[in-house]
């Protein structure tokens, strides 16, 4: 091999051993530059999926249309009928409906985000949303939507962030039962069914707990901790007990394949 | 001026693909297995380019690839940036020996490095996961995120390198220096 060669080779090396001990904060400040110039390229992407989304709804076979129409004829003579008498409840259910705007009543400050990137690696699950720190979003700050907690944010860049999901292995959140005095540690799990909502473990809970199916999970909100008390985390699935302690399989309450839209947790109001 | 241009759309290369992965959904049929662009495009560079100019690709695409996988959490760095440019630096060495070889012709080496790169990649992140999750988990989903990927990988890498063989010929070349768009 030429002496340039190993000149060379060296200096590579040098350079990939110098960036693996960097501390965090500065792997984190690198990654976010890279999310800023990645962002553009997402963003775009994202509108151009979801214009092709609505293209490739509207496309339906004769057969299916032929069931609609027979459906909606029925459901039109129904609705024609109950119409009238809905006229005075309209009025009335608009106004609770804005009274009960999730971002209303909510006890958090929350800011509205939309996802514009899923993760595209087979080990981890984490989704791209477009607020960072110029928006006043922070690292650690929760992440959740009307139904329940979706993640936390792991690294802040200019106008995006990236967001561990519940249902990463990673992501650890002091949980108690509904209904029960049990607490313990929910996380996601390494491997999740893809193309599902996924499950979540909800650990070290006692041997005699006996869960039921159906019981709601929400956060223990742990003093200095990320989470604070009350989100819903999901529903029990399963109970079974191990050796030392019991588990739980749990339902997240969101379906994060799905989620399009969230908020970050800013602060208290 | 053959091989800057050829590093340079290794560089473009790499980028796209990375951002093509990102819009591409997982193959649910096969266990959530996901299609991997970049080790393919990394292969070709790196059989066919230089020495020098295949540690440039490899230090390009492994820093890129590390900041598109880096996992912090709780102030914890699962895998560490520089590992994929020590991961590409090797790939890229056992790639560039078929380098004269491929200069005959013989392409299909391609095939094979860029399946056996892709799928090693990814056995690796999940090494370095387990390690770092002091668990290993053993599914038939790990199987096939390592092994699909790596075959979708040589089916790629047969269409990449017949397309860049035709935008090649678009270049001048010693033989025909007027040759050109």
């Amino acid at each position: 091999m030429k002496k340039l060669n190993i000149v060379f080779l060296l200096v590579v090396v040098a350079v990939a051993v110098f960036l693996s001990v960097l501390a965090p904060s500065a792997m984190q400040g690198l990654q976010a530059k890279f999310l800023s110039v990645l962002a553009p390229f997402l963003r775009t992407g994202t509108a151009v999926q979801a214009q092709l989304g609505t293209v490739g709804k509207g496309l339906k076979t004769l057969d299916e249309l032929e069931v609609d129409n027979r459906r909606l004829q029925e459901e039109n003579r129904e609705l024609l009928a109950t119409n009238n008498l809905l006229r005075d409840i309209e009025a009335e259910n608009n106004q609770l409906r804005s009274a009960l705007e999730y971002r209303e009543r909510s006890v958090f400050k929350l800011l509205p985000a939309r996802i514009i990137g899923r993760d595209s690696s087979s080990w981890w699950n984490t989704v791209k949303i477009n607020r960072g720190f110029e928006d006043g979003a922070e690292t650690d700050q929760p992440v959740l939507t009307e139904t329940g907690l979706v993640g936390k944010i792991t690294t802040v860049a200019k106008n995006e962030s990236i967001v561990v999901l519940v249902t990463d292995e990673t992501c650890r959140v002091a949980a108690k039962v509904e209904g029960s005095r049990e607490q313990g540690i929910l996380s996601g799990k390494r491997l999740q069914e893809s193309g599902t909502a996924g499950e979540l473990q909800l650990n070290f809970l006692t041997k005699n707990a006996m869960l039921e199916p159906g019981q709601k999970v929400y956060s223990a909100g742990v003093s200095n901790g990320v989470f604070p008390s009350g989100i819903l985390l999901g529903t029990v699935k399963e109970f079974r007990t191990r050796p030392l302690d019991g588990q739980a399989v749990i339902e997240p309450a969101v379906d994060l394949s799905q989620t399009e839209d969230v908020f970050v947790v800013v602060g208290a109001k | 001026m053959r091989a800057a241009i050829g590093l340079l759309a290794s560089f473009a290369g790499v980028f796209v693909a990375l951002l093509v992965q990102q819009a591409i959904p997982p193959v649910h049929a096969f266990e959530g297995a996901r299609w991997l662009f970049v080790p393919a495009i990394f292969c070709l560079a790196a059989i066919s380019l230089p020495f020098p100019a295949m540690l440039g690709a490899a230090l390009f695409t492994g820093f890129l690839c590390d900041l598109a996988y880096l996992h912090v959490v709780g102030g914890q760095v699962e895998i560490a940036l520089g590992c994929s440019i020590i991961f590409f630096v090797i790939l890229g060495s056992v790639a560039n020996g078929f380098r004269p070889s491929f200069e005959r012709g013989r392409w299909w080496p391609l095939v094979p490095l860029s399946a056996v790169g892709t799928s090693s990649f990814l056995l690796l992140q999940f090494a370095m996961i387990s390690l770092r999750r002091q668990s290993l988990e053993i599914e038939a989903a790990v199987a096939w995120r390592i092994l699909l990927p790596g075959a979708l990988a040589a089916v790629f890498s047969v269409a990449l390198y017949f397309a860049v063989r035709q935008l090649e010929g678009l270049l001048p070349s010693p033989s025909n220096p007027g040759r050109g768009f």
